[in-house]
Protein backbone atom coordinates (compact mmCIF):
# COMPACT_ATOMS: atom_id res chain seq x y z
CA UNK A 1 0.00 0.00 0.00
CA UNK A 2 1.21 3.37 -1.13
CA UNK A 3 1.81 6.25 2.29
CA UNK A 4 -1.81 7.76 0.67
CA UNK A 5 -3.53 4.73 1.13
CA UNK A 6 -2.23 4.39 4.85
CA UNK A 7 -2.74 7.89 6.24
CA UNK A 8 -6.20 7.68 4.66
CA UNK A 9 -6.17 4.41 6.71
CA UNK A 10 -4.88 6.26 9.53
CA UNK A 11 -7.86 8.84 9.74
CA UNK A 12 -10.48 6.10 9.78
CA UNK A 13 -8.64 4.54 12.84
CA UNK A 14 -8.34 7.39 14.50
CA UNK A 15 -11.95 8.68 14.02
CA UNK A 16 -13.19 4.89 14.84
CA UNK A 17 -10.93 5.00 17.78
CA UNK A 18 -12.49 9.02 19.17
CA UNK A 19 -16.02 7.24 17.99
CA UNK A 20 -15.46 4.72 20.48
CA UNK A 21 -14.15 6.52 23.14
CA UNK A 22 -17.06 8.86 23.07
CA UNK A 23 -19.52 6.27 23.13
CA UNK A 24 -17.80 4.45 25.50
CA UNK A 25 -18.16 7.96 27.81
CA UNK A 26 -21.52 8.02 27.32
CA UNK A 27 -22.22 4.49 27.70
CA UNK A 28 -21.24 4.76 31.43
CA UNK A 29 -18.54 1.46 30.70
CA UNK A 30 -15.35 2.21 32.96
CA UNK A 31 -12.18 1.75 30.63
CA UNK A 32 -10.30 0.25 33.44
CA UNK A 33 -13.04 -2.38 33.85
CA UNK A 34 -12.74 -3.61 30.10
CA UNK A 35 -9.03 -2.73 29.45
CA UNK A 36 -9.23 -0.46 26.82
CA UNK A 37 -6.90 2.23 27.90
CA UNK A 38 -4.38 -0.79 27.83
CA UNK A 39 -5.15 -2.13 24.03
CA UNK A 40 -4.83 1.37 22.70
CA UNK A 41 -1.62 1.79 24.81
CA UNK A 42 -0.21 -1.76 23.80
CA UNK A 43 -1.07 -0.52 20.34
CA UNK A 44 0.54 2.77 20.38
CA UNK A 45 3.78 1.60 22.62
CA UNK A 46 4.60 -0.94 20.14
CA UNK A 47 3.90 1.21 17.27
CA UNK A 48 6.21 3.54 18.21
CA UNK A 49 9.14 1.04 19.06
CA UNK A 50 8.75 -0.47 15.62
CA UNK A 51 10.67 2.25 14.04
CA UNK A 52 13.52 0.74 16.14
CA UNK A 53 13.23 -1.40 13.24
CA UNK A 54 12.19 0.65 10.39
CA UNK A 55 10.30 3.44 9.30
CA UNK A 56 6.75 1.82 8.86
CA UNK A 57 2.96 2.26 8.33
CA UNK A 58 2.40 1.87 12.59
CA UNK A 59 4.98 4.21 13.13
CA UNK A 60 3.58 6.76 11.14
CA UNK A 61 0.35 6.32 12.23
CA UNK A 62 1.15 6.51 15.93
CA UNK A 63 3.39 9.12 15.61
CA UNK A 64 0.69 11.82 13.49
CA UNK A 65 -1.38 10.42 16.24
CA UNK A 66 0.71 11.89 18.97
CA UNK A 67 1.14 15.51 17.04
CA UNK A 68 -2.22 15.28 16.46
CA UNK A 69 -3.49 14.97 19.95
CA UNK A 70 -0.88 17.47 21.59
CA UNK A 71 -1.50 20.61 19.67
CA UNK A 72 -5.64 19.90 20.60
CA UNK A 73 -4.69 18.75 24.05
CA UNK A 74 -2.51 22.05 24.73
CA UNK A 75 -5.10 24.13 22.93
CA UNK A 76 -7.85 22.99 25.43
CA UNK A 77 -5.42 23.19 28.29
CA UNK A 78 -3.97 27.01 27.72
CA UNK A 79 -7.87 27.87 26.84
CA UNK A 80 -8.92 26.70 30.02
CA UNK A 81 -6.39 28.10 32.06
CA UNK A 82 -5.49 31.14 30.61
CA UNK A 83 -7.88 32.60 28.22
CA UNK A 84 -10.55 31.44 30.20
CA UNK A 85 -9.52 31.85 33.42
CA UNK A 86 -6.77 34.76 33.63
CA UNK A 87 -7.69 36.90 30.30
CA UNK A 88 -11.67 36.49 30.21
CA UNK A 89 -12.55 36.14 33.65
CA UNK A 90 -10.52 39.58 34.83
CA UNK A 91 -12.26 41.78 31.78
CA UNK A 92 -15.96 39.66 32.51
CA UNK A 93 -15.85 39.32 36.55
CA UNK A 94 -19.89 39.44 36.29
CA UNK A 95 -22.44 37.89 34.36
CA UNK A 96 -23.29 40.39 31.45
CA UNK A 97 -24.39 40.21 28.07
CA UNK A 98 -22.60 40.93 25.47
CA UNK A 99 -24.59 40.91 21.83
CA UNK A 100 -27.26 39.23 23.06
CA UNK A 101 -24.84 36.47 24.59
CA UNK A 102 -24.75 35.79 28.34
CA UNK A 103 -21.05 35.98 29.33
CA UNK A 104 -20.28 34.32 32.77
CA UNK A 105 -16.99 34.14 34.18
CA UNK A 106 -17.87 34.93 37.74
CA UNK A 107 -16.88 31.44 38.80
CA UNK A 108 -13.46 32.51 38.77
CA UNK A 109 -13.71 35.03 41.57
CA UNK A 110 -11.24 37.64 40.07
CA UNK A 111 -12.17 41.29 40.58
CA UNK A 112 -12.75 43.58 36.78
CA UNK A 113 -8.71 44.41 35.70
CA UNK A 114 -8.84 46.41 32.55
CA UNK A 115 -5.31 46.30 32.14
CA UNK A 116 -5.80 42.68 30.63
CA UNK A 117 -7.14 44.46 27.48
CA UNK A 118 -3.53 44.72 26.37
CA UNK A 119 -2.38 41.05 26.90
CA UNK A 120 -5.96 40.60 24.95
CA UNK A 121 -4.76 42.72 22.15
CA UNK A 122 -1.24 41.72 21.76
CA UNK A 123 -2.59 38.37 21.30
CA UNK A 124 -5.09 39.31 19.09
CA UNK A 125 -1.84 41.01 17.04
CA UNK A 126 -0.03 37.45 16.96
CA UNK A 127 -2.90 36.06 15.07
CA UNK A 128 -2.44 38.91 12.93
CA UNK A 129 0.31 36.37 11.25
CA UNK A 130 -2.47 34.30 9.87
CA UNK A 131 -3.06 37.30 7.45
CA UNK A 132 0.50 38.11 5.26
CA UNK A 133 -0.35 41.51 4.89
CA UNK A 134 -0.84 42.58 8.25
CA UNK A 135 1.61 39.88 9.65
CA UNK A 136 4.34 42.56 10.56
CA UNK A 137 1.74 43.41 13.61
CA UNK A 138 3.07 40.37 15.01
CA UNK A 139 6.08 41.60 15.86
CA UNK A 140 4.83 44.17 18.52
CA UNK A 141 3.56 40.44 20.49
CA UNK A 142 7.31 38.86 20.00
CA UNK A 143 8.47 42.19 20.95
CA UNK A 144 7.03 41.97 24.18
CA UNK A 145 7.65 38.38 25.31
CA UNK A 146 11.16 39.13 24.50
CA UNK A 147 11.83 42.09 26.25
CA UNK A 148 9.98 40.27 29.39
CA UNK A 149 11.81 37.08 29.20
CA UNK A 150 15.22 38.81 28.71
CA UNK A 151 14.64 40.98 31.63
CA UNK A 152 13.33 38.16 33.50
CA UNK A 153 16.32 35.61 32.83
CA UNK A 154 18.83 38.25 33.18
CA UNK A 155 17.89 39.33 36.55
CA UNK A 156 17.59 35.49 37.89
CA UNK A 157 20.77 34.40 36.17
CA UNK A 158 22.97 37.57 37.69
CA UNK A 159 21.86 36.48 41.23
CA UNK A 160 21.64 33.22 41.17
CA UNK A 161 24.10 32.00 38.53
CA UNK A 162 26.63 34.32 38.29
CA UNK A 163 26.79 35.77 42.06
CA UNK A 164 25.91 32.74 43.66
CA UNK A 165 27.91 30.41 41.70
CA UNK A 166 31.15 32.98 41.46
CA UNK A 167 30.69 32.71 45.55
CA UNK A 168 31.02 29.10 46.10
CA UNK A 169 33.86 28.42 43.64
CA UNK A 170 35.94 30.25 46.23
CA UNK A 171 36.24 27.90 49.15
CA UNK A 172 39.29 26.61 51.39
CA UNK A 173 41.57 24.04 49.63
CA UNK A 174 43.49 23.61 52.94
CA UNK A 175 41.39 21.86 55.58
CA UNK A 176 43.01 20.63 58.79
CA UNK A 177 41.62 17.01 59.12
CA UNK A 178 40.04 16.55 56.24
CA UNK A 179 42.36 16.03 53.24
CA UNK A 180 40.00 15.11 50.30
CA UNK A 181 37.24 17.76 51.06
CA UNK A 182 40.64 20.27 50.45
CA UNK A 183 41.19 18.25 47.45
CA UNK A 184 38.30 18.59 46.16
CA UNK A 185 37.99 22.59 46.44
CA UNK A 186 41.20 22.26 44.39
CA UNK A 187 39.74 20.40 41.98
CA UNK A 188 36.63 22.33 41.64
CA UNK A 189 38.92 25.49 41.59
CA UNK A 190 41.10 24.62 38.75
CA UNK A 191 38.37 22.97 36.57
CA UNK A 192 36.43 25.94 36.68
CA UNK A 193 39.62 28.60 35.79
CA UNK A 194 40.96 26.02 33.28
CA UNK A 195 37.30 25.35 31.49
CA UNK A 196 36.88 29.40 31.59
CA UNK A 197 40.13 30.21 29.75
CA UNK A 198 39.10 27.53 26.89
CA UNK A 199 36.83 30.31 26.31
CA UNK A 200 38.82 32.90 26.09
CA UNK A 201 39.72 33.29 22.86
CA UNK A 202 41.41 36.77 22.30
CA UNK A 203 44.91 35.18 22.51
CA UNK A 204 46.13 32.45 21.14
CA UNK A 205 46.51 29.21 22.99
CA UNK A 206 49.79 28.49 23.24
CA UNK A 207 52.44 28.28 26.17
CA UNK A 208 51.10 27.90 29.68
CA UNK A 209 47.62 29.46 28.54
CA UNK A 210 47.50 26.96 26.20
CA UNK A 211 48.23 23.97 28.26
CA UNK A 212 46.07 25.45 31.74
CA UNK A 213 42.78 25.63 28.62
CA UNK A 214 43.54 22.02 27.32
CA UNK A 215 43.54 20.67 31.21
CA UNK A 216 40.20 22.90 30.68
CA UNK A 217 39.07 20.62 27.68
CA UNK A 218 39.76 17.95 30.50
CA UNK A 219 37.26 18.78 32.94
CA UNK A 220 34.98 19.42 29.99
CA UNK A 221 34.92 16.20 28.28
CA UNK A 222 34.33 15.14 32.08
CA UNK A 223 31.27 16.91 31.65
CA UNK A 224 30.17 15.84 28.49
CA UNK A 225 30.47 11.97 29.57
CA UNK A 226 28.42 12.76 32.89
CA UNK A 227 25.84 14.14 31.06
CA UNK A 228 25.84 11.58 28.50
CA UNK A 229 25.72 8.66 31.01
CA UNK A 230 22.72 10.55 32.50
CA UNK A 231 21.11 10.71 29.29
CA UNK A 232 21.56 7.25 29.18
CA UNK A 233 20.20 6.62 32.42
CA UNK A 234 17.25 8.97 31.57
CA UNK A 235 15.91 7.33 28.64
CA UNK A 236 16.49 3.56 30.34
CA UNK A 237 14.39 4.88 32.49
CA UNK A 238 11.38 5.66 30.41
CA UNK A 239 12.06 2.23 28.34
CA UNK A 240 11.00 0.79 31.79
CA UNK A 241 8.40 2.38 32.23
CA UNK A 242 7.25 1.29 28.95
CA UNK A 243 8.11 -2.22 29.42
CA UNK A 244 6.50 -2.24 32.81
CA UNK A 245 3.17 -1.15 30.98
CA UNK A 246 3.55 -4.44 28.65
CA UNK A 247 4.16 -6.34 31.81
CA UNK A 248 1.05 -5.15 33.12
CA UNK A 249 -0.85 -5.32 29.91
CA UNK A 250 -0.06 -8.80 29.36
CA UNK A 251 -2.82 -10.24 31.69
CA UNK A 252 -5.35 -12.83 31.15
CA UNK A 253 -8.31 -10.70 32.29
CA UNK A 254 -7.67 -8.01 29.98
CA UNK A 255 -7.42 -10.58 26.83
CA UNK A 256 -3.42 -10.11 26.85
CA UNK A 257 -3.45 -6.64 24.74
CA UNK A 258 0.24 -6.19 24.75
CA UNK A 259 0.96 -9.66 23.39
CA UNK A 260 -1.76 -9.90 20.96
CA UNK A 261 -0.98 -6.63 19.74
CA UNK A 262 3.36 -7.75 19.56
CA UNK A 263 2.61 -10.73 17.80
CA UNK A 264 0.02 -8.64 15.13
CA UNK A 265 2.67 -6.54 14.20
CA UNK A 266 5.76 -8.66 14.11
CA UNK A 267 3.75 -10.44 11.92
CA UNK A 268 2.74 -7.55 9.28
CA UNK A 269 5.91 -5.97 9.60
CA UNK A 270 8.02 -9.37 8.31
CA UNK A 271 5.45 -9.42 5.47
CA UNK A 272 5.92 -5.84 4.46
CA UNK A 273 9.92 -6.98 5.41
CA UNK A 274 9.43 -9.65 2.87
CA UNK A 275 7.64 -8.02 0.47
CA UNK A 276 10.59 -5.44 0.04
CA UNK A 277 13.39 -7.48 0.32
CA UNK A 278 14.92 -7.75 -2.95
CA UNK A 279 13.80 -4.37 -4.42
CA UNK A 280 17.06 -2.84 -3.33
CA UNK A 281 15.02 0.03 -1.62
CA UNK A 282 15.80 1.78 1.52
CA UNK A 283 15.73 -0.99 3.91
CA UNK A 284 14.96 1.60 6.54
CA UNK A 285 11.70 2.31 5.26
CA UNK A 286 9.11 -0.06 4.96
CA UNK A 287 6.33 1.72 2.71
CA UNK A 288 6.12 1.09 -1.32
CA UNK A 289 7.60 4.16 -3.19
CA UNK B 1 36.92 -6.01 1.65
CA UNK B 2 34.66 -7.26 4.08
CA UNK B 3 36.03 -11.15 4.59
CA UNK B 4 39.43 -9.62 5.49
CA UNK B 5 38.02 -7.84 8.41
CA UNK B 6 38.72 -9.78 12.51
CA UNK B 7 35.69 -10.46 14.22
CA UNK B 8 36.60 -7.38 16.79
CA UNK B 9 36.31 -5.53 13.31
CA UNK B 10 33.21 -7.02 12.50
CA UNK B 11 31.61 -6.70 15.37
CA UNK B 12 31.92 -2.74 14.94
CA UNK B 13 29.41 -3.29 11.74
CA UNK B 14 27.02 -5.24 13.43
CA UNK B 15 23.69 -4.23 12.47
CA UNK B 16 21.84 -1.81 15.45
CA UNK B 17 19.12 -3.51 15.54
CA UNK B 18 20.98 -6.37 17.16
CA UNK B 19 22.13 -3.95 19.81
CA UNK B 20 18.27 -2.45 20.56
CA UNK B 21 17.11 -6.19 20.98
CA UNK B 22 19.97 -6.97 23.63
CA UNK B 23 19.06 -3.89 24.98
CA UNK B 24 15.89 -4.92 25.06
CA UNK B 25 16.19 -7.97 26.43
CA UNK B 26 18.29 -7.12 28.98
CA UNK B 27 15.93 -4.58 30.66
CA UNK B 28 12.28 -6.92 30.28
CA UNK B 29 14.06 -10.36 31.62
CA UNK B 30 15.30 -8.63 35.15
CA UNK B 31 11.50 -6.80 35.05
CA UNK B 32 10.25 -10.59 35.15
CA UNK B 33 13.03 -12.31 37.14
CA UNK B 34 14.11 -9.60 39.92
CA UNK B 35 17.50 -10.20 40.74
CA UNK B 36 17.56 -7.87 43.93
CA UNK B 37 20.45 -5.93 43.29
CA UNK B 38 21.62 -3.83 46.22
CA UNK B 39 20.33 -0.15 45.88
CA UNK B 40 23.48 2.25 47.63
CA UNK B 41 22.00 5.69 49.25
CA UNK B 42 24.50 8.81 47.52
CA UNK B 43 24.71 11.62 49.75
CA UNK B 44 22.29 13.88 47.82
CA UNK B 45 19.80 11.58 48.06
CA UNK B 46 20.47 11.79 51.72
CA UNK B 47 20.70 15.34 51.90
CA UNK B 48 17.04 15.85 50.70
CA UNK B 49 15.70 12.67 52.85
CA UNK B 50 17.09 14.88 56.10
CA UNK B 51 15.73 18.24 55.17
CA UNK B 52 12.27 16.40 54.40
CA UNK B 53 12.69 14.45 57.43
CA UNK B 54 13.28 17.51 59.79
CA UNK B 55 10.48 19.16 59.05
CA UNK B 56 8.05 19.44 61.61
CA UNK B 57 4.56 18.44 61.48
CA UNK B 58 2.28 21.15 60.12
CA UNK B 59 4.67 22.10 57.73
CA UNK B 60 3.39 23.43 54.25
CA UNK B 61 5.22 22.24 51.55
CA UNK B 62 4.85 23.26 48.15
CA UNK B 63 5.37 21.01 45.60
CA UNK B 64 5.68 21.99 41.78
CA UNK B 65 4.74 19.19 39.42
CA UNK B 66 7.01 19.95 36.10
CA UNK B 67 6.98 16.97 34.63
CA UNK B 68 4.42 14.35 32.23
CA UNK B 69 3.55 11.27 30.65
CA UNK B 70 6.66 11.06 28.77
CA UNK B 71 8.88 10.88 32.03
CA UNK B 72 6.27 9.77 34.54
CA UNK B 73 8.48 6.69 34.56
CA UNK B 74 11.58 8.26 36.21
CA UNK B 75 9.66 11.47 38.36
CA UNK B 76 6.42 9.79 39.97
CA UNK B 77 8.40 7.02 41.87
CA UNK B 78 10.07 10.35 43.48
CA UNK B 79 6.65 11.67 43.79
CA UNK B 80 5.45 8.52 45.36
CA UNK B 81 8.18 8.39 48.23
CA UNK B 82 8.14 11.95 48.64
CA UNK B 83 4.36 12.05 49.56
CA UNK B 84 4.24 9.12 51.80
CA UNK B 85 7.77 10.68 53.64
CA UNK B 86 5.74 13.86 53.90
CA UNK B 87 2.05 12.83 54.81
CA UNK B 88 3.62 10.05 57.33
CA UNK B 89 5.18 13.27 58.78
CA UNK B 90 1.52 15.06 59.06
CA UNK B 91 3.04 17.99 56.70
CA UNK B 92 0.69 20.12 54.21
CA UNK B 93 1.21 19.69 50.60
CA UNK B 94 0.01 22.47 48.33
CA UNK B 95 0.72 21.06 44.59
CA UNK B 96 0.79 23.68 41.74
CA UNK B 97 2.61 23.07 38.32
CA UNK B 98 3.96 25.00 35.14
CA UNK B 99 3.52 21.91 32.89
CA UNK B 100 0.41 21.26 31.57
CA UNK B 101 0.36 17.75 32.44
CA UNK B 102 1.78 18.15 35.56
CA UNK B 103 -1.86 19.19 36.86
CA UNK B 104 -3.19 15.48 35.99
CA UNK B 105 0.32 13.61 37.23
CA UNK B 106 -0.43 15.48 41.19
CA UNK B 107 -3.78 14.73 40.88
CA UNK B 108 -3.37 10.96 39.85
CA UNK B 109 -0.61 11.19 42.34
CA UNK B 110 -3.35 12.50 45.31
CA UNK B 111 -6.00 9.91 44.56
CA UNK B 112 -3.65 7.09 45.65
CA UNK B 113 -2.88 9.03 48.82
CA UNK B 114 -6.35 10.31 49.84
CA UNK B 115 -7.58 7.17 51.20
CA UNK B 116 -4.44 5.86 52.93
CA UNK B 117 -3.49 8.59 54.62
CA UNK B 118 -7.34 9.51 55.27
CA UNK B 119 -6.17 13.22 53.36
CA UNK B 120 -9.04 16.11 53.10
CA UNK B 121 -8.78 18.61 50.24
CA UNK B 122 -8.19 22.48 50.96
CA UNK B 123 -6.79 20.98 54.66
CA UNK B 124 -4.45 18.23 54.54
CA UNK B 125 -3.17 18.97 50.61
CA UNK B 126 -4.44 21.00 47.76
CA UNK B 127 -4.04 20.88 44.13
CA UNK B 128 -3.83 24.23 42.51
CA UNK B 129 -3.38 23.08 39.12
CA UNK B 130 -1.36 24.03 36.18
CA UNK B 131 -1.03 28.19 35.29
CA UNK B 132 1.08 28.73 32.25
CA UNK B 133 3.94 31.65 32.02
CA UNK B 134 6.87 29.49 33.63
CA UNK B 135 9.19 31.70 35.20
CA UNK B 136 6.51 34.68 34.84
CA UNK B 137 4.52 32.12 37.23
CA UNK B 138 6.93 31.90 39.99
CA UNK B 139 7.51 36.07 40.03
CA UNK B 140 3.76 36.25 39.87
CA UNK B 141 3.64 34.24 43.20
CA UNK B 142 6.19 35.52 44.81
CA UNK B 143 4.75 38.77 44.79
CA UNK B 144 0.91 37.92 45.18
CA UNK B 145 -0.10 34.47 45.37
CA UNK B 146 -3.75 34.35 44.97
CA UNK B 147 -4.01 37.36 42.09
CA UNK B 148 -1.91 34.00 39.67
CA UNK B 149 -3.98 30.99 41.78
CA UNK B 150 -7.57 32.32 42.64
CA UNK B 151 -9.20 29.11 42.64
CA UNK B 152 -8.21 25.55 43.25
CA UNK B 153 -8.14 23.09 40.61
CA UNK B 154 -11.21 22.28 42.05
CA UNK B 155 -12.45 25.69 41.60
CA UNK B 156 -12.68 26.70 45.07
CA UNK B 157 -11.88 29.90 46.31
CA UNK B 158 -8.04 29.52 47.64
CA UNK B 159 -9.15 32.31 50.24
CA UNK B 160 -11.45 29.63 51.65
CA UNK B 161 -9.03 26.75 51.60
CA UNK B 162 -7.88 26.21 55.55
CA UNK B 163 -4.72 24.89 54.23
CA UNK B 164 -3.52 28.56 52.46
CA UNK B 165 -4.29 30.74 55.20
CA UNK B 166 -1.54 33.13 55.77
CA UNK B 167 -0.30 32.24 52.49
CA UNK B 168 -0.41 35.38 50.37
CA UNK B 169 3.06 35.15 48.55
CA UNK B 170 5.39 32.51 47.79
CA UNK B 171 7.90 32.94 50.76
CA UNK B 172 4.96 32.77 53.19
CA UNK B 173 4.97 28.25 52.06
CA UNK B 174 7.77 26.40 54.29
CA UNK B 175 9.55 24.48 52.04
CA UNK B 176 9.49 24.04 48.57
CA UNK B 177 10.00 20.71 46.72
CA UNK B 178 9.96 20.52 42.50
CA UNK B 179 9.52 17.08 40.73
CA UNK B 180 11.16 18.67 37.45
CA UNK B 181 11.79 16.84 33.71
CA UNK B 182 12.80 20.07 32.17
CA UNK B 183 12.15 23.69 31.50
CA UNK B 184 10.38 25.41 33.53
CA UNK B 185 11.24 23.32 36.28
CA UNK B 186 13.69 23.09 39.50
CA UNK B 187 16.34 25.61 38.12
CA UNK B 188 13.52 28.76 37.82
CA UNK B 189 12.15 27.86 41.15
CA UNK B 190 16.10 28.44 42.27
CA UNK B 191 16.10 31.34 40.50
CA UNK B 192 13.08 33.26 41.05
CA UNK B 193 11.66 31.76 44.50
CA UNK B 194 13.84 30.15 46.60
CA UNK B 195 17.53 31.96 46.02
CA UNK B 196 15.56 35.35 46.55
CA UNK B 197 13.66 35.02 49.34
CA UNK B 198 15.60 32.00 51.10
CA UNK B 199 12.63 29.75 50.83
CA UNK B 200 14.38 26.43 51.58
CA UNK B 201 14.18 23.89 48.74
CA UNK B 202 14.93 20.67 47.53
CA UNK B 203 14.13 18.74 44.31
CA UNK B 204 13.81 15.78 42.41
CA UNK B 205 14.84 15.34 38.55
CA UNK B 206 15.16 13.45 35.69
CA UNK B 207 18.78 12.10 34.72
CA UNK B 208 19.10 14.30 32.10
CA UNK B 209 18.82 17.53 34.38
CA UNK B 210 21.69 16.58 36.93
CA UNK B 211 24.35 17.88 35.12
CA UNK B 212 22.24 21.11 35.05
CA UNK B 213 21.10 21.35 38.42
CA UNK B 214 24.05 20.04 40.59
CA UNK B 215 25.78 23.40 40.79
CA UNK B 216 23.21 24.58 42.88
CA UNK B 217 22.95 21.67 45.02
CA UNK B 218 26.83 21.59 45.73
CA UNK B 219 26.37 25.50 46.17
CA UNK B 220 23.74 24.97 48.60
CA UNK B 221 21.03 26.70 46.90
CA UNK B 222 18.96 23.21 46.94
CA UNK B 223 19.29 21.04 49.42
CA UNK B 224 20.07 17.63 47.87
CA UNK B 225 18.91 16.13 44.79
CA UNK B 226 17.16 12.87 43.32
CA UNK B 227 18.42 11.87 40.08
CA UNK B 228 16.36 10.26 38.16
CA UNK B 229 15.32 6.62 38.61
CA UNK B 230 18.14 5.80 40.90
CA UNK B 231 17.70 8.79 42.86
CA UNK B 232 14.19 7.68 43.32
CA UNK B 233 14.68 3.93 44.43
CA UNK B 234 17.35 5.56 46.91
CA UNK B 235 14.92 7.61 48.71
CA UNK B 236 12.53 4.37 48.47
CA UNK B 237 15.13 3.06 50.83
CA UNK B 238 15.26 5.74 53.48
CA UNK B 239 11.42 6.00 53.03
CA UNK B 240 11.08 2.18 53.08
CA UNK B 241 7.93 2.96 50.77
CA UNK B 242 7.52 2.95 46.68
CA UNK B 243 8.26 0.85 43.72
CA UNK B 244 11.12 1.98 41.72
CA UNK B 245 13.79 0.10 43.93
CA UNK B 246 12.28 -3.15 41.19
CA UNK B 247 13.14 -1.61 38.69
CA UNK B 248 16.73 -1.01 39.46
CA UNK B 249 17.87 -4.86 37.90
CA UNK B 250 16.89 -3.63 34.71
CA UNK B 251 18.86 0.00 34.96
CA UNK B 252 21.89 -1.82 36.11
CA UNK B 253 22.26 -4.55 33.46
CA UNK B 254 21.23 -2.52 30.96
CA UNK B 255 24.04 0.07 31.79
CA UNK B 256 26.84 -2.50 32.20
CA UNK B 257 25.79 -3.72 28.56
CA UNK B 258 25.52 -0.44 27.15
CA UNK B 259 29.53 -0.03 28.83
CA UNK B 260 30.32 -3.45 27.20
CA UNK B 261 28.92 -1.58 23.60
CA UNK B 262 30.98 1.32 23.85
CA UNK B 263 34.21 -0.27 24.93
CA UNK B 264 33.38 -3.42 22.22
CA UNK B 265 32.76 -0.38 19.46
CA UNK B 266 36.10 1.34 20.31
CA UNK B 267 37.91 -1.65 20.23
CA UNK B 268 36.40 -2.56 16.70
CA UNK B 269 37.06 0.81 15.94
CA UNK B 270 41.13 0.86 17.20
CA UNK B 271 41.62 -2.47 15.35
CA UNK B 272 40.32 -1.24 11.81
CA UNK B 273 42.27 1.66 11.91
CA UNK B 274 45.53 0.10 12.79
CA UNK B 275 45.09 -1.89 10.13
CA UNK B 276 44.07 0.26 7.54
CA UNK B 277 47.27 1.97 8.43
CA UNK B 278 49.32 -0.82 8.44
CA UNK B 279 47.77 -1.88 4.75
Amino acid sequence: MSKDVWTIVSIVIVAALSALSVAAISWGIDNHEIGFGFWIGSLLTMGIMSYLYADNPFYKFTEHLFVGVSASYWIATYYWTQIDTNLLGRLFPEKTSFLGMTIDFSRHGHEQNLWYLIPLVLGLFMLARLIPSIGWISRWSLSFVVGLYAGLRSYGYLQSNVMQQAKETFRPIIIPGDFWAGFNHLVLVVGVVSALLYFFFSKEHKGMFGTISRVGIFFLMVSFGAAFGFAVMGRISLLIGRFDFLIRASTAENGYPSIVVTVLMVAILSILAMKNKGKGEDEDELFEP
Amino acid sequence: MANDKSFLERLGDLDRRWVFIIIGLSVFIPLLVPLGLEVVTTPTTVDVFNAIDSLPAGTRVLISFEYGPSTQPEVEPMGVALLHHLFRKDCRVIATALWPDGQFMSARLFELFEAEYDLEWGVDYVNLGFRPGAEAVIKGIAKEFRANYRTDLRGNLVEDLPIMDGIYKVADVDFIFTLSAGYPGTVEWILYAADPYNIPMSSGVTAIQVNEVIPYVDAGQCYGILAGMSGAAEYETLVKKGDATKFMDAQSIAHFLIVLFIILGNISYIVGRRRQRSA
